[in-house]
């Protein structure tokens, strides 16, 4: 279960004062999807980071697992995140000069898996994206959605208890970014993972178990959460 | 994340921007073959010295003169009781009969033989031209190149040593051809007046032949003879001038090197200029080590240079990888780690620099040590002398300078906020 318990963060200093989250709560049941729907400044990315543990809050608490993530050090939290968290994000983020194998061994090295292990989860992932044969090949000479398709080869390898998603279709066409989605919520039901997809994208919002609408930094509504 | 994933990653990097890190590591090359090269240029000049050192000199011998009088200023004053010379090379008080007695009573001494240098009018052979030589005396105790024949411990009374160059001069058909034959010199009596003229015949058997060589500190055409024929022809040669048995130079033996060491602060302590093999060794190495010196200044400096380009170099990748270190603080690399990714990058650089410089330097070193000795004319001694051991602590060297110089970037990188970095919409 995470717990989001009265989060607050606010940007700037005294006349600049800006409140980008003003006191959010709610919950998610593991293995849920859920999205977080928004306009564009409307603080949904900045309650993704802060859920990550990526950015402090003014205020508040996050528990996951009944643990407050925000009271760990920053030591735990960087574990916490290398053992049970990813991410994916709309500009892909992989490494264009690396091939294929070396993008999604990046996780597994930070999380301080053997080499021998290494090789058999990479393999793993890169069958579920169906990109085994582009292994060898550099990130740079793959398509946009067979980049995002490595981006998520690269969030599942480390079998994540929480997947981010960071507008995963935004900069794809129709056709693949359906094909991501597919992958996404299939791993998701397949393996009970929890994922959390921020989008402005309400028919994405809708294929999620649970939506939760963000306005001005407040929750506006929040859909299908079961209590 | 393991030390070992973290420098293959580094090193990935690196390979995906080939032309920056070649042209840092440049740099740094410059620097590692300057320090690589005057290392070697010092151990090799150094090992010569030593070399020219113990194959002139006895480690238990000493040199040992008058010392001028203290706070003497300007030419000394003349006395009738001292002997003294004045010559172009040599000024000052001669060593007497009486100083040669008391110096043979130091504790630790075995020997002292005053050198002879006997100035003979020619030497020749029969029915061949005559020439003017130097002689010298035959140190057992002094290694010597031989072109033909061999000496067994000191020579006899009538034996003599020659040049290859007296061989050929003195109708000999080659160098083994020569020994055994005999050769003459002749001596005048100084003493004898001009109107009644003196003069003797000194047969010797030529014993063996000393090919030149590179390490020969004294004249190359001495002839050399045993301490007791130089004796004989020197007290023939000057009895009854002025300075007979007064000498500039005596050549003092003690029973050890160590020995050698008390006997000359004695000998210093009671007036004398004393210098021992080591003495000269040290006034040789310490010019070497001046020039050495001035050498690894050369290079220092290159690396200080080129330790602004490798904090240049380490930030502009800090800021192109912007993206990439704040995925990486994402998935929950450390701080830490993502400092030790970015010095170990500058490590990679330093190493390859170091790499390159002392590698190139070796190859050059090596091309060039026969064209050195060529020109120095010194036979086939290296000057230049490439030890592994100080090509690897240079290299070492430069891999730990180079990581200091990465602190900095390495810092930015490690701080860099993980959300910014990812904001690159």
């Amino acid at each position: 279960m995470i717990e989001v318990k009265n989060v607050t963060k606010i940007y700037g200093k005294k006349d600049n004062k800006f409140k980008a989250l003003d006191d959010v709560s709610f919950t998610i049941p593991i293995g849920a999807s859920v999205a977080i729907l928004g306009k564009s400044g409307s603080g949904k990315s900045t309650l993704m980071h802060i859920m990550s543990g990526l950015d402090k809050p003014e205020s508040g608490e996050i528990n996951i697992g009944g643990r407050n993530i925000l009271a760990l050090s920053q030591k735990q939290i960087d574990k916490f995140r290398s053992r049970s968290m990813s991410f994916i994000f709309q500009s892909f983020f992989v490494q264009a000069k690396e091939s294929c194998y070396d993008n999604v061994s990046l996780p597994l090295e930070i999380a301080d898996v053997s080499s021998s292990r290494r090789r058999k989860l990479i393999d793993e992932a890169l069958i579920a994206v169906e990109l085994l044969d582009k292994k060898k090949s550099r990130a740079r000479d793959l398509s946009g959605g067979q980049k995002q398709r490595l981006a998520v080869a690269r969030a599942i390898v480390n079998s994540p208890k929480i997947l981010f998603a960071d507008e995963p279709t935004g900069n794809l066409d129709s056709i693949t970014g359906a094909v991501i989605e597919n992958l996404l919520f299939e791993y998701n039901k397949k393996n009970r993972v929890t994922l959390v997809v921020v989008t402005h994208d309400p028919d994405l919002a809708k294929r999620c178990d649970m939506q939760i609408l963000i306005k001005d930094g407040k929750i506006a509504k929040i859909l299908g959460a079961k209590s | 994340m393991r030390t070992r994933d973290i420098v293959i990653r580094a090193g990935r990097s690196l390979k995906q921007a080939k032309a920056r890190t070649l042209l840092t590591s440049l740099a740094i090359a410059v620097g590692a073959f300057t320090i690589t090269l005057s290392l070697a240029a010092g151990s090799g000049g150094r090992a010569y010295t030593d070399q020219i050192v113990s194959a002139n000199t006895n480690v238990n011998e000493l040199s040992v003169t008058k010392a001028p009088p203290k706070n003497q200023k300007g030419p000394q004053k003349y006395s009738t009781s001292i002997a003294s010379t004045s010559t172009a090379l040599f000024s000052g008080e001669l060593l007497t009969q009486n100083d040669i007695n008391s110096i043979k009573k130091i504790d630790g001494v075995v020997a002292v033989s005053p050198n002879y240098n006997p100035q003979i009018r020619y030497i020749t052979r029969d029915g061949q031209d005559k020439y003017i030589a130097s002689i010298s005396t035959f140190s057992p105790s002094v290694t010597l190149k031989y072109a033909a024949g061999l000496t067994n411990g000191d020579l006899n009374i009538d034996e003599i040593i020659l040049t290859e160059e007296y061989v050929t001069a003195l109708g000999f058909k080659n160098n083994n051809d020569a020994i055994g034959k005999t050769v003459n010199i002749v001596a005048d009596k100084l003493a004898a007046p001009v109107s009644a003229q003196e003069s003797k015949t000194f047969i010797y058997k030529v014993k063996a032949i000393s090919s030149k060589s590179g390490l020969a500190f004294r004249s190359q055409s001495s002839l050399l003879i045993s301490n007791d024929s130089a004796k004989a022809l020197y007290d023939y040669i000057n009895i009854d001038t002025r300075n007979y048995q007064n000498f500039a130079v005596a050549s003092v033996t003690a029973t050890s090197a160590a020995k050698a060491k008390t006997v000359k602060d004695v000998l210093v302590s009671r007036g004398y200029l004393a210098q021992t093999a080591a003495d000269i060794l040290g006034v040789v190495n310490t010019f070497i080590n001046v020039l050495q010196g001035i050498l690894l200044g050369f290079g220092a400096l290159a690396i200080l240079t080129s330790i602004f380009g490798i904090i240049n170099t380490q930030y502009i990748s800090v800021l192109e990888r912007t993206q990439q270190i704040g995925l990486m603080k994402a998935l929950g690399m450390r701080r830490r780690d993502v400092g030790r990714l970015f010095k170990l990058e500058a490590a990679w650089i330093g190493f390859l620099g170091g790499a390159i410089g002392s590698g190139l330097a070796f190859i050059a070193g090596n091309i060039a040590n026969p064209f050195i000795s060529k020109a120095l004319d010194i036979g086939d001694i290296r000057l230049l002398i490439f030890d592994p051991f100080s090509i690897a602590i240079v290299v070492v060297g430069l891999v730990i300078v180079s990581v200091v110089s990465g602190i900095l970037p390495a810092r930015k990188a490690a701080k860099l906020n993980p959300i910014e970095a990812l904001r690159t919409e």
